[in-house]
């Protein structure tokens, strides 16, 4: 591609317990934040990208709302947790067709209610009553009906084949709350231990609270431009060196790999084979962690660890601060704030610019990124760079 | 996780919330009455599916037929949950949510009954209970034990 991209403006509104806004108000001020971060007005936008949340309430009117001139590129895009790395991935084709020249790539959710608590914010079907009829109540009945219990069933099923453990996962839970005692945006700062993930409540057995994710209100966005034209804005370009993304819904059959191995897989090397790396150029990896399960996951099926070892892998404070692998070094979706794949991605912008400030990693010249959505049905990833593509530190 | 059959609180919470028939379902619950566990199977290329399968796996046909499989299979995973998830499970907690691999092939997601501590891999069993309690009583459900406790 001649025209290669890069992120120019990261938009952040306040997130977590917000109360009072609609998605859409939120969604309108990060991408007004994005725009002033680039240094450019609202009016040099020609592209817009929506993601919604759980609440999937923000949709084109977002363009009405912030009076856009004439777009070149305006769309939804759902693929649940995976739509951050998409929608940058179709605004860094937009910018090399011509389609579009300054892409906003926004996501924005309210899931959060006043007096509720963030598990009932998690869209389980209510049924007050006691009828509950046909095939669907069969399954309703079965008692799988939300994401923990889901995960936790991927999630067993690892450890019963390869013999992960529990306390394995409570390592990633306590590299993301080590992380995020440095990140003035995240909602959990305070020092946990192995024992305190051990000692959380169970969610749904294998996860602890401690496996599980935040919930947050808030939007976050992204602009997307030429790496050319990114490199004269405001702050530094982050240039977006290759994409991917793979699906595969859960297949009820003999034989299937569900929850032992994810799109992830496919969609990890198609973006590293794109950006010209290997795992071992990998300074920084930001992975959607709607539970630890998840970063475990996809470690092994980016190729970090060979299948089955993710256990061992992360054992020894390897992805915390100090480890030998930066990972979700914002804290996470565990500790930091609960905004899908913008999660990652915020916090990959961050260590980029050299914006990590006490957190900031080692070396920064090769960042991963992760987007995971459905039960590891959806996946998307993105490596992004401070260097140009072209530019020095890019390994043969 | 003895939950077993019979309704578990003075407030008449069930175990299993009542389960009602629709149109697509009656058969599936007539066979359960039978004591037989009622899935699909692809009729072009003989594959057997789950019950709510909608598209052959295999061969992509929607041309499925009901089929009776022997209710026999192996435990690929499974949760503990202990927490009600939604209203109508909160008598159920805490409850055993599984993943089973029928001898025939299809997954089906179903609760895991019985004493029995569950093993990745055992052998598990069909059985049926009846969903709901007290004077709100359902279908007869299928639901599965590990075998050791048949």
């Amino acid at each position: 591609m001649s025209r290669s991209a890069a992120i120019a403006g990261l938009g952040i509104t306040e997130l977590g317990k917000v109360y009072g806004r609609s998605s859409t108000s939120l969604a309108a001020e990060a991408v007004r934040l994005a725009a002033a971060d680039a240094g450019l007005p609202l009016a040099a936008l020609d592209g817009l990208l929506i993601s919604s949340g759980t609440k999937q309430d923000v949709g084109l009117q977002l363009a009405n709302v912030l009076s856009l001139g004439p777009l070149g590129v305006l769309s939804t895009v759902n693929a649940y947790g995976a739509s951050a790395g998409i929608m940058v991935a179709q605004a860094a084709q937009a910018i090399a067709d011509g389609a579009a020249t300054a892409v906003a790539c926004v996501f924005a959710d309210t899931p959060l209610k006043p007096k509720e608590s963030a598990g009932s914010s998690w869209g389980s079907p209510r049924h007050s009553g006691r009828e509950i009829s046909g095939m669907s109540g069969w399954s309703l009945a079965g008692g799988a009906v939300n994401p923990n219990i889901l995960y936790a069933m991927c999630a067993r099923r690892h450890m019963e084949r390869y013999g992960t453990t529990s306390e394995q996962l409570g390592e990633i839970a306590v590299a993301a709350r080590a992380w995020a005692a440095h990140n003035p945006l995240a909602a959990m700062r305070d020092p946990i231990t192995l024992t305190d993930h051990q000692n959380s409540r169970w969610i749904a057995e294998p996860l602890h609270l401690l496996d599980c994710c935040l919930v947050s209100n808030g939007a976050i966005a992204v602009l997307v431009t030429s790496a050319e034209r990114a490199c004269d804005l405001a702050k530094p370009a982050v240039h977006v060196w290759g994409w991917g993304q793979a699906h595969e819904v859960r297949r009820m059959q003999s034989g299937s790999q569900w929850g032992l191995v994810t799109p992830a897989a496919r969609s990890g090397p198609a973006a590293m084979r794109m950006a010209g790396i290997g795992v071992d150029d990998v300074d920084v990896c930001e992975l959607y962690d709607c539970y630890t399960y998840t970063v475990l996951v996809t470690l092994e099926d980016y190729g970090f660890a060979p299948k089955g070892e993710g256990g061992s892998f992360v054992e020894h404070g390897r992805l915390a601060p100090g480890g030998k692998l930066a990972v979700n070094t914002g804290g996470g979706q565990l500790s930091g704030y609960y905004m899908w794949g913008m999660t990652p991605l915020s916090e990959a912008v961050f260590q980029a610019r050299g914006d990590g400030g006490a957190r900031q990693a080692p070396r920064n010249d090769v960042i991963v990124v992760s987007g995971n959505g459905g039960i590891l049905e959806h996946h998307s990833t993105l490596v992004l760079s401070p260097h140009a593509r072209s530019g020095a530190g890019v390994p043969a | 996780m003895s939950e077993a059959t019979q309704s578990t609180s003075a407030e008449e919470l069930p175990a299993f919330p009542a389960v009602v028939r629709d149109g697509g379902s009656a058969a599936f619950f007539d066979a359960a009455e039978r004591g037989e566990l009622l899935v699909q199977r692809c009729t072009a290329c003989s594959t057997v599916l789950a019950p709510e399968a909608r598209t052959c796996l295999s061969c992509g046909s929607v041309d499925l037929e009901p089929t009776v499989v022997s209710g026999r299979g192996r435990l690929v995973t499974w949760v503990v949950v202990r927490q009600a998830p939604i209203a109508a499970l909160k008598g159920a907690v805490p409850y055993v949510s599984a993943v089973v691999e029928l001898d025939e092939g299809p997954w089906l997601m179903v609760r895991l009954v019985g004493d029995a501590a569950p093993v990745a891999d055992g052998r598990v069993r069909v059985d049926f209970v009846r969903s709901g309690a007290g004077e709100i009583t359902g279908e007869l459900l299928p639901v599965f034990r590990m075998e050791e406790n048949v």
